[in-house]
């Protein structure tokens, strides 16, 4: 900070005031909104690495996601407290299939998940842009867009704040981890496929099952953050505004940093908004540019991440079906 | 003359643990001296305080008759002192001769000289009979050469007394002899020789006295020539252990549980991995397969496990054809399976005992409701086969990784036998465990069989084999070459038909 020429306390405190202050605690909302499709990927990735399963093509399935919920929410003609509930299902559908089908390449002609999780990405994000380029496209606006979605079927903020219901799914979702990985047989199992496939498959796992379900299950939760996104924050889709902010990536390495832990993804992926939104608000009340907040959070993950490795022996590994 | 090397009174204590207590020993140079003692007995401290790695409390080392002090390894070579690791610390992609010199190159202005180093080398090599090419590379070479080359750095460093940490746990049976051989010449040569282990018939084999721990304490010292496997095994254990164990045949009317026919298994690496094999163990008998390793008991256990697909034949386990069901389907027929590599597949090191021990019962409806677990009950579950095996722990959430080899592999065997299953595959079940656990280890396969259960023992340890099977068969090539009854098999006959020579 200093090498930049500023004063750094006074940059580091414009940043937590951008993260947590503001009028009516209105950083601390922007925090909280960018923390829903930060931890919802988080827990997208987690989901998978904690298998041992790599599913890095977060992006593709939240894409999907995305554009599946905004057709359902343009297009079936019910109420919209009927609309809300199953766009969010269709777009989970759509990217656990797409999530699933990477396993079924994997267990079925040895493509490894890890690349073809990433490189299917491209065809999910074409897709998604041709489909908002043309017939999706709401011609009277100028931009790459979908029609807005009627004010009835969208998510709708929570009681007299700014703050999306998409909080509250989130938060649903890391609780329903936590207790799945924790207190059930299939996240036994997962941990166990996760910590060493060999010994799971060996007592009688089947190995393949779980990686068929779990990435079903990681891929769904992507296309729900996808749809949540679209319902909840842009009311309608709009090209490149689910991949631009690197959603998925970040959500990699906030599971990465919590050891494909939940509850440690739910913290991590805090304060990786934090951070983001600190930088915003840094940058607006400094003349520090937000790019020394990325920095910042560049040197936080190194050494979060030499620290946990050190503690938590390896994270979770790649291309286990091989 | 003063000894080569004499400990007086070495006491290390660790937290909540002396792992030396007051240890003296002396050795005389041109002696080879078997250093005993089970796992946890202090064994490496006592090596790693010897050769500087660690510092004692209390006590001296004495060289040759003088005080020395070791704050490092490098103290302890210039002292004379050699060490040969379990782990071998070679670059896979460099000559012996660079290996061998590594630290202290001969060098002309700057550069390696090849020559000068491949010279020395051979030099040494010729002196003390080890055979070795200076100039192969140390990567294609198998891990008996590895371990002379060991030997060769030490003596290049003009080592006069070798350490040589557990030397055999790596060797096959020749490798093994040919390196006794040259631990022979060495000493001959007046080099004295420390041989840390846990394997008595070594000790008797090489040593020509051998002191013994136990609890970080020497329990004694004796020279070979007037002792016995059996006073030795007291002073290591404590206690006079039986490794002989009842044998009988099984009821004439006993049911076959499992039987293979004609089981082939698809090539690996060119040849059959077994073919047309046909094997029946029936229930209360323990059958044994001798064969020395990589002859196709690895595969054969893998295709009964349910680990490898079969080309043709078929596997029934207690009359269900168990040869294309999954393995979770198989061990639910009634067999159960101690797999070879124990770390590796037998346990999730990471992960803690309670998870370890639930594999294989998080169906079982006291352990999970609907898919839910019951934590309680899987903590309790854990405890008890962890008191009832006498496992070593502080508590069932250790991970794995923390417990001794011994221990690991009660684990293991914990909860294979508790699944009760009519079958149990016990593979190496006593590899890398020291005599105390081997002792309890088998007293409890034997008392599987006695419930009348059948169980398959797969092993290269012949005294192993013999000790335990009520028939043994041996495997060459991936066949079955012959069986013969356990009680009356001789080591002779069992290693006639290993090397696959017919009777």
């Amino acid at each position: 900070m200093m090498m930049t020429g500023h004063d750094p306390l006074q940059a580091y405190g414009a940043m937590v005031r951008g993260a947590f202050g503001g009028r009516n605690a209105a950083n601390l909302a922007a925090t909280l909104n960018r923390a829903v499709p930060i931890v919802g990927m988080g827990l997208a990735a987690a989901l998978a690495f904690r298998a041992g399963f790599f599913n890095i093509g977060g992006e593709g399935q939240l894409v999907l996601g995305g554009i599946t919920g905004a057709v359902v929410a343009l297009n079936l003609p019910l109420p919209g407290l009927l609309v809300i509930p199953l766009a969010i299902l269709a777009a989970a559908l759509v990217g656990g299939a797409y999530a699933w089908l990477a396993a079924f390449l994997d267990f079925r002609f040895r493509m490894p998940m890890l690349i073809t999780t990433l490189l299917m990405i491209y065809p999910a994000r074409l897709l998604a842009s041709y489909l908002v380029s043309h017939p999706l496209r709401d011609a009277a606006s100028g931009l790459t867009q979908t029609l807005r979605i009627t004010p009835d079927a969208v998510l709708p903020k929570l009681m007299g704040t700014r703050l999306s219901s998409g909080l509250i799914v989130v938060l649903l979702l890391v609780a329903g981890a936590h207790w799945m990985i924790v207190k059930t047989r299939f996240g036994y199992r997962m941990r166990m496929t996760g910590l060493n496939a060999r010994f799971a498959r060996y007592g009688g796992v089947d190995v393949e099952r779980l990686g068929y379900r779990v990435m079903f299950l990681s891929g769904a939760t992507a296309g729900l953050v996808g749809a949540v996104q679209v319902l909840g924050v842009h009311y309608r889709y709009i090209d490149g505004s689910l991949t631009q902010p690197l959603y998925a990536w970040i959500g990699i390495m906030v599971a990465l940093l919590a050891g494909s832990r939940p509850l440690g993804v739910l913290l991590a992926g805090l304060f990786f908004a934090a951070v983001q939104t600190g930088g915003f608000g840094m940058e607006r009340a400094t003349d520090v540019p937000r790019e020394i907040s990325q920095v910042l959070q560049a040197l936080i993950i190194l050494l979060v991440a030499a620290r946990s490795r050190f503690q938590f022996g390896n994270p979770p590994e790649s291309g286990r079906a091989n | 003359m003063p000894p080569a090397l004499e400990l007086r009174d070495i006491t290390k204590r660790f937290p909540g643990v002396v792992a030396n207590d007051r240890v003296s020993l002396a050795v005389e140079e041109g002696e080879i001296r078997a250093l005993v003692g089970e796992n946890g007995a202090g064994k490496t401290t006592l090596m790693n305080i010897l050769y500087g790695l660690d510092q004692p409390d209390e006590g001296e080392i004495l060289i040759r008759g003088e005080l020395c002090q070791f704050h490092s390894p490098l103290d302890a070579i210039r002292s004379g002192l050699g060490m040969v690791h379990q782990h071998f610390m070679l670059f896979p992609s460099l000559s012996v001769a660079e290996n061998v010199v590594f630290g202290c190159e001969p060098t002309h202005s700057g550069i390696l000289d090849q020559q000068a180093a491949q010279r020395s080398v051979a030099a040494l090599s010729e002196d003390f009979g080890l055979q070795i090419d200076p100039r192969a590379r140390v990567g294609s070479l198998s891990v008996g050469v590895r371990q002379r080359i060991e030997i060769l750095k030490m003596l290049y460093r003009g080592a006069e007394i070798l350490i040589l940490d557990e030397p055999t746990a790596v060797l096959t049976p020749q490798e093994r002899d040919s390196l006794f051989g040259i631990l022979r010449a060495l000493a001959a040569n007046g080099k004295t020789i420390i041989f840390i282990t846990h394997k008595l018939p070594e000790v008797l084999a090489l040593s020509d006295s051998a002191t013994a721990l136990r609890d970080g304490a020497v329990t004694g010292t004796v020279r070979t020539a007037d002792s016995d496997a059996q006073e030795m095994c007291r002073l290591m254990v404590g206690r006079d252990v039986e490794l002989q164990v009842a044998k009988r045949s099984p009821p004439a009317d006993s049911e076959p549980v499992l039987s293979i026919q004609n089981l082939t298994l698809p090539e690996t690496g060119g040849r059959a991995a077994i073919r047309q094999l046909d094997l029946e163990v029936r229930a209360g008998e323990i059958v044994g397969i001798a064969g020395a390793a990589g002859n196709g008991q690895t595969e054969l256990v893998e295709a009964i496990a349910g680990l490898r697909p079969t080309a043709s034949g078929r596997i029934s386990v207690q009359g269900t054809v168990t040869s294309s069901l999954s393995v979770g389907a198989r061990r639910r027929a009634g067999q159960s399976h101690v797999p070879e590599d124990r770390d590796g597949v037998g346990l999730a090191l990471e992960a803690p005992l309670t998870d370890n021990l639930l594999m294989g019962f998080d169906n079982h409806p006291s352990l999970a409701h609907l898919g839910i677990l019951n934590l309680g009950a899987v903590r309790q579950h854990a405890e008890d086969l962890l008191g009832q095996f006498a496992v070593k722990t502080h508590s069932a959430l250790e991970s794995a990784g923390t417990l001794s080899g011994g221990n690991r592999q009660k684990l293991v065997l914990a909860r294979e036998l508790a699944h009760q299953a009519s079958l149990l595959i016990a593979e190496q079940p006593t590899r890398g465990v020291d005599i105390g656990a081997t002792e309890q280890i088998y007293e409890l396969l034997v008392e599987y069989r006695d419930r009348g259960n059948a169980i398959l023992l797969v092993s290269t340890d012949l005294t192993e084999i013999l000790a335990l099977s009520d028939r043994i068969v041996v495997m060459f090539e991936g066949e079955l070459v012959g069986e013969l009854p356990g009680p009356s098999a001789t080591e002779e006959a069992v290693g006639m038909l290993m090397g696959g020579g017919g009777t």
